[in-house]
């Protein structure tokens, strides 16, 4: 809970930048649907922009297993982690 | 890195106004021109359209009117994946995205006046050029061979009809028959391709013709995700796959399509399907532009995706020589995205940032048994180079297997959406 109070805060003083938060995303839109439909993989759009950071977080640290996400979330840093749940949380959740 | 990108996040947007650059631009809207409409391309012509809202004026060339995955279609030969679902029209990024999408071959470059020339006689000019025109096979690598005989002995390594006659002829082998695959050298695309293929006709093989035989006849001495497919063959298909190597003279081989028969260092097997994937290079069209080096690819500027012999060609996906990546669909994909950036900051004065590419390959051993080996990549000034990666292991559980197959489903809905949706 701590880490993810943490990284909100943090994720607060970064937050904004959407536009690198957009070309971050370009990357998980090849696997996660931008329209929000999910068929093998989760949907990931219109999230709480805290249980978004807290996933990814999770994910880097290990605690949430998944080779695929563990691999994704290790290149990201908070501030990138910030700009893309900022991003897609500006993308509404799944439609069905 | 943290330094690195402030630097890059430094760069101020001057707003995508038309304005912005008037050297490129002269007087209308800047123009990119995308040849060929697959992975790179069609990857390439859609977030150029999307991100520029407009102020880009795309034009995309590819002859086909529907795109046929190479994805799943070994899939589609195993009877888990339908031929159908393979096709995908170029509809919506004409009619959404509002790209001029031109069916016909590209047949010239002229770098020095910046055009393209169709087979249909038009020629189209660009502010930029994008290349993402696959692989040609290499006249004369497998003797025997060449693409008249592809009816006899099909490739089905690019789109189209060739994965449905592959399959057609499987079908169709006589009881106890013996289907023969002769694999390419390195480097090519999709380098688990042909093993997950040799486990798709096992697949089929072993339930309609189980005692029909596979031989393998590879020119490698090691190939990707050895141990996974050897393991899954062993468990599924025991005793069906015999896989000749160079050791044995499989780096020696000829065949002949009238006769169905292969000649591996001088020893006649007669087969009655025959799968000749040939050595690979660059679609013909990125020698025409005076792009390839001696190998036959195009060697690109990692952090750009722009051909190392002219600053204002794109080169993407297979055709492409990077360094580590694979040449898959999602590596042009990814490469594409990258490319897309530098195009936008070059010809919008948007922001230009830090190259970075991912990579997944997923194959399938047997139904519900699926198995990846992935990455993540930076640009150095030399290659792209893997920053990290991971791979599935032998012996993991069935629940596992069945996930990562369910994931690779996911995939393919998420790209083929992001290239055409
Ligand atoms: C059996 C098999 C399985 C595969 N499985 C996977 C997989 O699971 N995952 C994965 O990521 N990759 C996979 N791949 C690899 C993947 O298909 C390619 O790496 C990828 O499509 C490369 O993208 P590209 O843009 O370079 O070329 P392509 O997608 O081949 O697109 C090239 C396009 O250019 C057009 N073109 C060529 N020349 C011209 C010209 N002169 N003018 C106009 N248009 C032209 C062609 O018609 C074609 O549509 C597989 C390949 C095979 C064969
Ligand atoms: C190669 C495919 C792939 C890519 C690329 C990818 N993801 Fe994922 N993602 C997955 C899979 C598969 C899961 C489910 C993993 C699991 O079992 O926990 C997942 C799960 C998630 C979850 C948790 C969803 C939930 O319902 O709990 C989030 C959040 C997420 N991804 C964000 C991202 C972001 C952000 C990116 C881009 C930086 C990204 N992913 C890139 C495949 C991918």
């Amino acid at each position: 809970m701590m880490a993810i109070l943490a990284a909100t805060a943090q994720g607060g003083a970064m937050a904004g930048d959407v536009e690198w938060g957009a070309y971050l995303a370009a990357e998980c839109t090849t696997c996660h649907r931008r329209d929000g439909s999910a068929d093998g993989i989760p949907a990931i759009t219109g999230w709480p922009e805290a249980g978004f950071v807290a996933a990814l977080r999770a994910y880097r640290g290990g605690a949430r297993s998944s080779q695929t996400m563990q691999t994704v979330a290790r290149g990201l840093d908070d501030g990138d982690i910030a700009a893309l749940a900022a991003y897609f949380a500006t993308y509404p959740p799944a439609a069905d | 890195m943290e330094l690195k990108r402030r630097g890059f996040l430094g760069v101020a947007l001057v707003g995508a106004s038309v304005l912005a650059a008037p050297a490129v631009l002269g007087s209308g809207r800047p123009r990119v021109v995308v040849v060929g409409g697959g992975s790179g391309g069609a990857t390439a012509a859609r977030h150029l359209a999307m991100q520029s809202g407009g102020a880009i004026d795309v034009t995309l060339v590819e002859p086909s009117r529907t795109y046929y995955t190479c994805y799943f279609s070994n899939l589609a030969l195993g009877g888990v994946w339908s031929f159908d679902d393979l096709g995908h029209s170029y509809a919506n990024l004409a009619a959404v995205h509002g790209i001029n999408v031109v069916h016909d071959w590209a047949v010239g470059v002229d770098r020095d006046a910046r055009t393209v020339t169709l087979a249909g006689g038009g020629v189209l000019p660009w502010d930029r050029l994008v290349l993402s025109p696959g692989i040609d096979f290499v006249d004369g690598a497998v003797p025997g061979w060449d693409v008249a005989a592809q009816g006899r002995m099909p490739h089905a390594y690019k789109g189209g009809t060739q994965a449905a006659l592959l399959a057609a002829q499987v079908e169709g082998m006589r009881e106890g028959g013996v289907f023969a695959m002769v694999a390419p050298p390195n480097p090519y695309r999709c380098p688990p391709g042909p093993y997950e293929r040799i486990s798709m006709v096992a697949h089929v093989l072993t339930q309609r013709n189980p005692t029909a035989k596979i031989l393998l006849v590879d020119p490698k001495e090691s190939f990707s995700k050895q141990a996974l497919f050897e393991e899954g063959w062993q468990r599924h298909y025991p005793g069906m796959i015999e896989r000749i190597d160079p050791l044995f003279g499989a780096d020696n081989v000829s065949v002949d399509p009238e006769a169905m028969t292969v000649d591996i260092d001088g020893v006649i097997e007669q087969v009655d399907v025959c799968n000749v994937i040939p050595a690979q290079k660059a679609g013909r069209i990125a020698e025409v532009a005076g792009l390839t080096n001696d190998a036959g690819w195009v060697p690109v500027d990692p952090h750009t995706m722009k051909a190392r012999a002219d600053e204002a060609v794109f080169v993407l996906g297979d055709a492409s020589q990077q360094g580590d990546m694979p040449k898959s669909g999602y590596s042009a994909n990814s490469q594409a995205k990258v490319a897309v950036n530098v195009i936008r900051h070059e010809l919008l004065d948007t922001r230009l940032f830090p190259a970075r590419y991912s990579n997944t390959c997923w194959s399938l051993i047997a139904p519900d048994d699926g198995v990846k080996v992935g990455a993540a990549y930076d640009a150095t000034d030399e290659k792209i180079a893997t920053r990290d990666s991971f791979i599935s292991q032998t012996g993991e559980d069935t629940d596992l297997r069945a996930a990562t197959f369910a994931e690779s489903i996911g995939w393919y809905r998420g790209i083929t959406a992001d290239m055409f949706g």
